[in-house]
Order: C-alpha cells, then sequence, then structure tokens
C-alpha cells in the first residue's frame, strides 16, 4: 500500500515534543477558509508552478504536488534522523490535508513507525468515520486534535462541515486516555470574538481530563497566501491580518482559566 | 551582570577610537636593529635584546579609569607594524589609510617616518621578501593563480594559547626552569649544546624583560597615585601599582592580579612578533575559578569588583585590532577582529565536567559587553548540563555570534590520534575560528588555505590557469578526455598530490626562515617544553608541533563534481562541449543550462548520498595529499576545513562553475552547503556535514543561519541543544549560528549608518556588517534561513 504524501518537514518543532519529522499527507474532507496547505485539500497530486530564478531570468518549473510513499519509505526516511529524535524526546507526526484521509495507509505507517521505535502523533482535524479514528489509535502516542468552533452554524459556513462529528470523536479519545493536544487556530473575524471564545473555553473546562495535555493557540498567519497564488487557488483571506504578539498574550491568559496548560504556537 | 559607569566609558571609547596606524613599534625596532647592540649577536639573543628595548622604550598608557592596563600601542587601537615580518611600502600606507573597509588612519607623520627610516632600512631585508625570494617559480605561479594563500608572508606563525602553566607561575619560576635547563646543557654530547645556551640566553632576557615592563608602569601609577585628588582612585591607582610589582614576576594569587598577569603576557606575545590569531588565554572559567572561589570565601572580592575587573579585560582585547594586512592576506581575513577565542565549559584534566559558576558568569560578561573582541566559544562535552548550552543559547538568539558551540569530545579524539596524552588534549580547545589545538604545549600552525574548487578547474584545462594565463598545474588533460568520472577523479587527485606537494616544500622553507631569523624567546617562555628543551618556539620547541593547511570550498566542489557526475556521465542530459560552453560564457545565454544545474541538480547540505559521496571523497583526497607529511621543525602537517573570508578572494580567481555558480562569486565556506543549496533544513545539513571524516582534521567549520522564530520559546531551546548533541554525537567538531534575518540583512546594507552596530558571523569569527565587503554581505544574507513553514 502507498500514501500520498505533499510535503516531508524535518526539524519539525512546532507538531508535537522535540524534533520531529512532520509528513503532510493529501486530502482533507474540510475547506477552511484560512486553511494555509491549500495543496493539501485535493486528495489527487496535482500541479504547482515553482519559481526558478536565475539572475533577472524567471522559469517555470511544473512541480507535483503529491508523491506516493510506502510505509517502508517513510520509516526510512525517519531512519535518518533518528539521531534527532533520540537526543530531543521527537518523533513522527503525521498531518496534512487530513492524514485520517488515507486512514488504511496511515494505520500501516504508524504501526510501521512504532514497531522501529518512534514516537507517533497524528494532527487531525477529527472529521472522520470514528472506526477509522479507532483503527489508528493503537500505534499513535499522541493526537494533536484541532477544535475551531463549538458553534455548529458558523463551523459549517466556515469550513464547509459540521462539527458534531468532531466533538464525538474528541468525546472518544478523551475517554480513550491517550494523549491529546487540542489545537484551536485564531482566526479573526471567525472564532476570536468573545462569544466563540466563551464557548470554546467552556466547552474544554467540561471536557478537561488528566490525559488533555495542552491547548496550543496557533495564530493565523499568512504564509499560506505564495501558495495560492502557486496553486492558482483563490485566497478569501486578503484582507484578514495576522492576530499581533499581545492579543495571543491576552488568549492565553483567557485560556489559562482552563487550568490547562496553554501554549502560543505549536 | 550589571555594566557599572567605568566599564561602560571604557568600553565606548574603544568603540569610537579610530584604528590608527603607529609608526612607535617600527621605529624602535628599527633603531634597535640599526645599532651597535645587535651587531654579533645569535638571532634568539638578538631578538629577545630587540623584545627588551622595545618594552623599555615604548610609550606607556593608562586610561582614565582603568583597572588592567598595558597597550601593545601608545594607545587603545594604535596598532603598531612588523617591517622584520612585512614591509608596507608608501603605497600600501595609502591603500591602508583610503580602503574602505577595515582601513587604518596614517598619518602625515608616520607616513614620513617610513619613508626616511623604516623602508630605506627594510626594504629587501623584511622576511617577507627573504620567503618571496626563496619560494620555487611552480609555488609563484600557483600563489599567484590562487590556488593557495601564504599565512607567514605577513604574519608570524601563532596560533598559541595559553595554558595551566602561565596561570600558575611567575616569570621568576620561569628563569629557575631556564637556570635548570642550562645546568643540563650537555657540552661533551649535545651538537646543539650552544644553540640550546642561546636560545636559553635569550628566554631569561624576555623574561626580565616583561617584568621590567611592569615595573614601569608600577612606577607610572605610583605617579599618578600621588597626583589624584579622588581618594578612591588614588587607592586603585595605588593597588595596581602593587599588582604590577608582584605580576608577571610571581605567580597570581587573586583574580586582578590573574588578569593583570596574563594581560602582560598577552602583550608581550604580540609585541614580540604579530603572530596570527593574536594570543588567547584559553580556558579562562578554569583558570580564573580557583582563586575567584578562594577570594568569594575570604570576601576580598565583591560581584561589583569582579564584574568591573572582567569589563576592563574585556575592552583590553577590543582595543587591539589585527594588524594591519594587505594585498592576498587582506582578502583572506579582511577583519580588525584578531582571533582570540575564549573557551569556556568542556573537560577538566581528570576528564570531569568542567563547567563552573565562572563559565556562567563569564557567559554574562560576554552578553552584556557585547563587543567583537574577544571571540568566545563554548566547549560542550557529553558531561556537561543542558543549563549551560541554554545559557549559550541565550547570546546565540541576541544575534551577535557568539558563542561558538565546540565539541569537547571531538577535540580530544583528533588530538589523541595525533599523539598527544590525554590529560593535554583534555586542557585543550579551539583556537582562532575552529582550530583544535593543546593550550599551552602545542604550536600548531595555519599556513595557507589550499582552494579545492579552483584546483578541480585547472583539472578540466590541462593545468592551464586561463586568468592568468599560465601553465599552472600538471598537464593531465582536458574535460573531454575524462572517459569517465572515475577518470576524472584520478586526474583531480594528481593536481591536490601536486599543488599539495607545492605547498609543503614552501612551508618547509618559510618555517626555517622563522627559526633561524625571528625566533621569538618570549612566547617560548610560555609554551611548554621550550625551556626544557632549548629550543624556541618558531623551531619545534613546543612539545606538540603541527603545521596546518586549511581546505576550501567544499560545499562547492561537491557540488561541481555532482553536477559532472549527475548530468554528464550518469544522466547524459549534457555534453562536455555544452557544459564548457556555459560555463565560459559565464551562462550568459545558457540560463537554461544554469537555471538546471541550480534548480535540478543533486546538492550537498540535503543528506543526499548522491552528492555526499563527492564530499567524502574529495575530504579523503585532500587528507591523503597533506596528512602525515613532516614539516622543517619536528612535526606534520595536517588539514583543517575553515575559510575565515578566503572563499570571497577564492571565488573571485575562480570562474564560472558546473554547479551553475558564476563566475567571481563566493565559494561555499568552512563545510557548509553553497549558499542557498540546502533545502531540507538543518537536520539535513548536519547529516550531510557529518559524513566526512571530523576526527582526521584540526578543525572543521560549519554555519548555520537561522531566523529568529527558532529561538523563541523554552521548547526551541531544547530543540537546538537537542540539534547541537545530536551533531556532536555524529562526530562534528564545530557549529555557530547565524541569527538574524535576511530582511534586517538587507535593510543594513541599504542603511549602514543605520545598523552600525550590527554584528554578525562569518566564518569562525563575528564582524561587524558594515565592514565586510558587499559581495561578503551578500553571500550572508544568501545564506539558507531556515524558517518554519507549516
Amino acid at each position: 500500500m502507498k500514501g500520498l504524501i505533499f510535503n516531508i518537514n524535518r526539524y519539525s518543532v512546532h507538531d508535537g515534543p522535540g524534533i520531529r519529522v512532520t509528513f503532510f499527507m493529501k486530502g482533507c474532507p474540510l475547506s477552511c477558509r484560512w486553511c494555509h496547505n491549500p495543496e493539501g485539500i485535493s486528495p489527487d497530486p496535482e500541479i504547482a508552478d515553482q519559481t526558478e530564478r536565475v539572475g533577472e531570468k524567471e522559469f517555470i518549473k511544473k512541480e507535483e504536488a503529491g508523491k506516493l510513499y510506502s510505509a517502508g519509505d517513510l520509516v526510512e526516511i525517519l531512519d535518518r534522523e533518528r539521531i534527532f529524535m533520540d537526543k530531543s524526546g521527537g518523533g513522527v507526526t503525521f498531518s496534512g490535508g487530513e492524514p485520517l484521509f488515507q486512514a488504511d495507509f496511515l494505520a500501516e505507517a504508524l504501526s510501521a513507525c512504532r514497531n522501529s521505535g518512534y514516537h507517533t502523533a497524528v494532527d487531525t482535524c477529527g472529521y472522520t468515520e470514528t472506526s477509522k479514528l479507532l483503527a489508528v489509535m493503537p500505534f499513535t502516542e499522541l493526537f494533536l486534535y484541532d477544535i475551531k468552533h463549538i458553534d455548529d452554524n458558523i463551523h459549517y459556513l466556515n469550513t464547509g462541515v459540521s462539527n458534531a462529528l468532531i466533538l464525538n470523536n474528541f468525546n472518544v479519545l478523551m475517554e480513550s486516555g491517550k494523549d491529546i493536544i487540542v489545537r484551536i487556530p485564531v482566526i479573526p473575524g471567525f472564532n476570536d470574538d468573545q462569544s466563540s471564545l466563551d464557548q470554546l473555553r467552556s466547552f474544554l473546562i467540561s471536557k478537561k481530563r488528566n490525559n488533555l495535555k495542552r491547548i496550543d493557540l496557533l495564530p493565523y498567519h499568512k504564509t499560506g497566501i505564495s501558495k495560492y497564488r502557486k496553486f492558482r487557488r483563490e485566497n478569501k483571506m486578503d484582507e484578514v491580518e495576522q492576530p499581533g504578539k499581545e492579543r495571543m498574550l491576552e488568549l492565553k491568559d483567557y485560556f489559562s482559566g482552563t487550568g490547562i496548560k496553554i501554549k502560543i504556537g505549536g | 551582570m550589571i555594566i557599572s559607569e567605568r566599564v561602560k566609558k571604557l568600553r565606548k571609547e574603544s568603540l569610537d577610537a579610530v584604528e590608527t596606524l603607529s609608526a612607535e613599534r617600527a621605529q624602535l625596532i628599527t633603531m634597535f636593529y640599526k645599532s651597535d647592540a645587535a651587531r654579533e649577536l645569535s638571532s634568539p639573543v638578538k631578538r629577545a635584546r630587540a623584545f627588551e628595548f622595545l618594552l623599555k622604550n615604548k610609550a606607556l598608557y593608562i586610561g582614565e579609569g582603568e583597572l588592567i592596563v598595558g597597550e601593545r600601542g601608545p594607545a587603545p587601537k594604535q596598532t603598531p607594524s612588523y617591517p622584520e615580518v612585512s614591509l608596507h611600502s608608501l603605497e600600501d600606507l595609502d591603500i591602508l589609510n583610503k580602503r574602505e573597509k577595515v582601513s587604518f588612519l596614517v598619518t602625515e607623520e608616520v607616513r614620513n617616518i617610513y619613508r626616511e627610516q623604516i623602508i630605506p632600512y627594510w626594504k629587501g631585508r623584511s622576511n617577507r621578501d627573504r620567503i618571496m625570494d626563496l619560494m620555487a617559480p611552480e609555488w609563484h605561479k600557483a600563489y599567484n593563480a590562487g590556488i593557495f594563500t601564504e599565512f607567514q608572508e605577513q604574519r608570524a606563525p601563532g596560533h598559541t594559547v595559553a595554558g595551566y602553566k602561565i596561570f600558575t607561575k611567575g616569570f621568576l619560576d620561569l628563569k629557575d626552569e631556564i637556570s635548570k635547563s642550562i645546568a643540563h646543557i650537555d657540552y661533551l654530547n649535545d651538537p646543539l649544546a650552544y644553540n640550546k645556551y642561546e636560545e636559553l640566553k635569550a628566554m631569561n632576557i624576555a623574561a626580565d624583560a616583561i617584568i621590567m615592563y611592569a615595573e614601569r608602569y608600577a612606577v607610572e601609577l605610583d605617579n599618578l597615585a600621588l597626583k589624584e585628588d579622588d581618594p578612591v582612585r588614588k587607592n586603585e591607582l595605588t593597588r595596581m601599582a602593587e599588582i604590577c610589582r608582584k605580576v608577571p614576576a610571581h605567580a597570581p594569587g587573586t583574580v586582578h592580579e590573574m588578569l593583570q598577569h596574563y594581560w602582560f603576557i598577552h602583550v608581550g606575545v604580540i609585541s614580540e612578533l604579530n603572530p596570527w590569531d593574536s594570543f588567547n588565554p584559553g580556558r579562562l572559567d578554569q583558570h580564573l575559578y580557583p582563586l575567584f572561589k578562594k577570594e568569594r570565601e575570604t570576601g576580598s572580592l565583591s560581584m561589583e569588583e569582579l564584574y568591573d575587573l572582567l569589563g576592563c579585560f574585556w575592552v583590553k582585547f577590543n582595543n587591539h585590532p589585527a594588524p594591519p594586512k594587505m594585498g592576498v592576506t587582506a582578502s583572506e581575513s579582511s577583519t580588525y577582529t584578531d582571533f582570540c577565542l575564549i573557551n569556556l565549559g568542556g573537560v577538566k584534566p581528570d576528564g570531569s565536567d568542567a563547567v563552573n559558576e565562572m563559565s556562567f558568569i563569564l557567559l554574562d560578561v560576554i552578553k552584556e559587553m557585547r563587543i567583537l573582541q574577544p571571540g568566545s566559544m563554548v566547549q560542550i562535552s557529553n558531561k556537561n548540563p543542558d543549563t549551560f548550552i541554554h545559557k549559550a543559547i541565550d547570546i546565540i538568539r541576541t544575534g551577535f555570534g557568539q558563542p561558538s558551540c565546540f565539541n569537547t569530545e571531538a577535540i580530544i579524539q583528533e588530538q589523541l590520534r595525533q599523539g598527544k596524552s590525554i590529560t593535554d588534549s583534555r586542557n585543550g580547545g579551539a583556537s582562532g575560528c575552529v582550530e583544535t589545538g593543546a593550550f599551552g604545549t602545542e604550536a600548531c600552525w595555519l599556513t595557507g588555505y589550499f582552494n579545492l574548487p579552483k584546483i578541480l578547474e585547472l583539472t578540466l584545462n590541462n593545468g592551464f590557469d586561463k586568468r592568468t594565463k599560465v601553465q599552472v598545474g600538471l598537464q593531465t588533460g582536458y574535460a573531454s578526455d575524462y572517459k569517465s568520472f572515475d577518470e576524472l577523479t584520478e586526474a583531480y587527485k594528481a593536481q591536490i598530490n601536486y599543488f599539495a606537494a607545492v605547498k609543503i616544500k614552501g612551508n618547509n622553507i618559510i618555517m626555517r626562515t622563522f627559526a633561524s631569523f625571528l625566533p621569538v624567546p618570549f612566547l617560548s617562555l610560555i609554551i611548554e617544553d621550550c625551556i626544557k628543551n632549548a629550543r624556541d618556539y618558531n623551531d619545534g620547541g613546543a612539545r606538540y608541533n603541527n603545521s596546518y593547511i586549511q581546505g576550501v570550498g567544499l560545499g562547492s566542489v561537491t557540488d561541481i563534481l555532482t553536477s559532472i557526475r549527475y548530468n554528464i556521465y550518469d544522466r547524459k542530459t549534457l555534453t562536455w562541449d555544452e557544459m564548457i560552453k556555459a560555463t565560459d560564457a559565464d551562462f550568459e545565454g545558457f540560463e537554461d543550462i544554469q537555471r538546471d544545474l541550480i534548480y535540478n541538480t543533486p546538492k550537498y547540505g540535503n543528506d543526499d548520498d548522491y552528492a555526499d559521496q563527492h564530499a567524502v571523497a574529495v575530504f579523503e583526497i585532500f587528507h591523503d595529499a597533506v596528512n602525515g607529511k613532516p614539516d622543517s621543525r619536528g612535526g606534520v602537517h595536517r588539514i583543517n576545513m575553515l575559510p575565515t573570508t578566503s572563499h570571497v578572494y577564492f571565488g573571485s580567481v575562480t570562474g564560472a562553475t558546473a554547479d551553475g555558480r558564476k563566475a567571481r562569486k563566493p565559494l561555499s565556506e568552512g563545510i557548509s552547503p553553497s549558499q542557498g543549496a540546502d533545502k531540507q533544513g538543518p537536520t539535513s545539513v548536519l547529516r550531510s556535514a557529518s559524513k566526512i571524516d571530523h576526527l582526521k582534521t584540526g578543525g572543521t567549520l560549519l554555519n548555520q543561519k537561522f531566523a529568529p522564530q527558532f529561538f523563541e520559546d523554552e521548547d526551541s531551546y531544547k530543540c537546538l541543544t537537542a540539534l547541537i548533541r545530536s551533531y556532536f554525537a555524529l562526530d562534528g567538531h564545530h557549529i555557530q549560528f547565524n541569527v538574524v534575518d535576511a530582511y534586517t540583512l538587507r535593510e543594513a546594507q541599504k542603511h549602514p549608518e543605520l545598523y552600525r552596530d550590527l554584528i554578525v558571523r562569518v566564518a569562525g569569527y563575528s564582524d561587524y556588517f558594515n565592514d565586510l565587503g558587499e559581495d561578503l554581505q551578500n553571500e550572508i544574507i544568501m545564506r539558507t534561513e531556515h524558517r518554519c513553514e507549516q
């Protein structure tokens, strides 16, 4: 079996503990307005325009985003990075897109990584059949779990899907006792108003267990903008500014009220 | 640490002082050489008497508020010249005065002194003249073509560091050792008995000279104390006078005494000659700690006093720019920095963790003083705590390129391989940029940079240099003659062997000129076992002697070979004819080819074995060409991989290359990937860089540029610590971090006036961004910035 991966990030230090390798898997059931990995949404390989500059001249290279790898291929990549993971308490993170979009391959890859002794994390939006989540659970040591909004309507309008399944899966995970880090993307105009924040905070307080290790507040950032150009997609976030440092510190303070450890950024 | 008003003022004075050429030393040395006193003396005694004459007659300088005294010139940043080593012509002086970067003010008065006194006596008599006369035609051809540089043409051999001995002994103790050594001379059986006696006599004169110099300061300090109205300063001056009467004659007993003791020695070494990398206190935390602890226990030293002393001590280094260089030497080492590298951490002589309170205190001093000199590094052993590394990262993140990080275990293993004792190896460290040495016991000399990519260029042109239009190398054939990649590799190997031999033959002559004409009896007092061996530092008197040739452009040459193999021999997408046309045209009109060479050809620095195997192959060829070849002072030749700024000079003599690099552009520096070639992030760079066998070198240099975002929280400190520890577990020798974003650098280039204090890591040292040539500025901007994109 092979999985479709559109990016591999070494020295990944914001997707779980220590120095990690993050595999970005193609395909996502959501279409978030602020998505900073738009090339991860489609489940198929696609062509991107890569500019290659030589002096004053520019060349455009058609680059395929999305290559097929076997679980063994991935483990070989990790083996090269092993020493950095050993020294830092790091490991491997599967992200996307939505890694559970390729759930069978994900389970096989996670299992192979565990067999080789790597710490495994899955960065998920939670929108997946519960059976698939249960299938990868035995090989996953940490879930990075996105919770974007508690209000179902707002969630639907901005991500294209209802949050019912996401919140239900979250309950399943919390009950399983697996380590979880909740990630909240802080998106101006979407979830940074007081009422949205209050709902998020109350929800997290109500779900609090020992295995909820941390809440990461991920400030919206504009690094995805160039990708929209590259992949010739419409960007719906032109007007939106990145939240400033002070605002993020305010939010950190606010969420500290949950009694859960809070981190700005991953 | 809170910087006192005193230190603030001295620091500012040092930063504001203008680098000026002083004629004082040149005048005194010339006066001595012309006098009757200099006649009929053996070389060592003549040099000792010259040293004595200099210290007896040079102006004293006591800055207002200073606690440590002694200057090489008449005042801070007044920099002497060394005409017996190399003579500046009037034209050289004009260039020094006018050049945009690293200039020295040359007054009309100094110019006149040069014209009337210095040049008439030394013209044709400096050691540089001697060397240039002695070198063979093939050496000159290679030197002019930019195959290698010559360290000793303008400066004396140095790269030397103080060890335990000098911090625990006074010069009266050393005089006792000299007497014992004289008593042991065996006139019956030893044919060198007379030479030994003359050398020891010279050392004895030099020891007396430094004590006399300190006494001159004591007298002057007493005079100032008498005139001083402020009772606090009066008291200070009196105490300083007492200290100058104690050290360096006797071993220091307090922190203040030790710093003054060292400083007199430092001034002595850099006044006697102009050794490369000035001189260096080495493992300063180890040396200071016992006295610091004792004084803290007895209550004789407050923390405020300690910081004041250390602040004053730091300023002293900054007062001493590297002596003015010219020509190729100025290009290969274009900086005011004189490469003192204070070592912190590492292990004790018994192998245990050496990090102590003084290690942390000195890191504070480095952080707060934030000046170019002295440079600083942390030796990181498996045994050192993470908190020590975190403290270092705290300073690294502020972006002035200090301290750099070194692998203690690698440094020890490199030295054990060279046959040093385990204790001497543990007492060693790195000096200059990254050079491994046994502190206090070794004369480890750098002899010149070696242009690996240029030699490949010659290999493709039958040994003919298109730039100078001279047959420089062996006639091994033209590019298209090489039917296979292996044939090309064999020819390249033959050329490297040839040029290494030319360089080594030159070295062996040049070393003898220093041993014969320019011995250093003062430096010989300090480095073991010169007294015991009754032999000069410049003549193999030290316990260990090693001579280095520094390979430059490993990343570039790897990418060039990789590209040739990939595009011409393996995939056959280009013919030699096409490649040569494109590079001969500097890619003008061949941008499509250049684009594939840059973007679609494997590169070193991405943990790609296809490319990295060529780094290993070139490294081994270079190593085998040099390593173990005898030098002419009882040691052997070895290799290093570091460039200072020579990768810019070497690039300027090298045409367009098969990796897509344009003609005259800088080569890669140290063992870092070519600028912009590493696309997979720092772990891949470290993996690539660790494929060569660092333990077979005397130092490698790896520069990593990080955006400030990588230093923002506790987790990122942990990851950086793990990154460093991983590289060192892979036997990496050294890594340094440049923390500044490309935007800031571009702004600084546009508005230099607003960024006068911007210090960046260059290659093994830090420098003011504004003092760098534009090429080097651009290169630093281009070096990959590792950003977190996800």
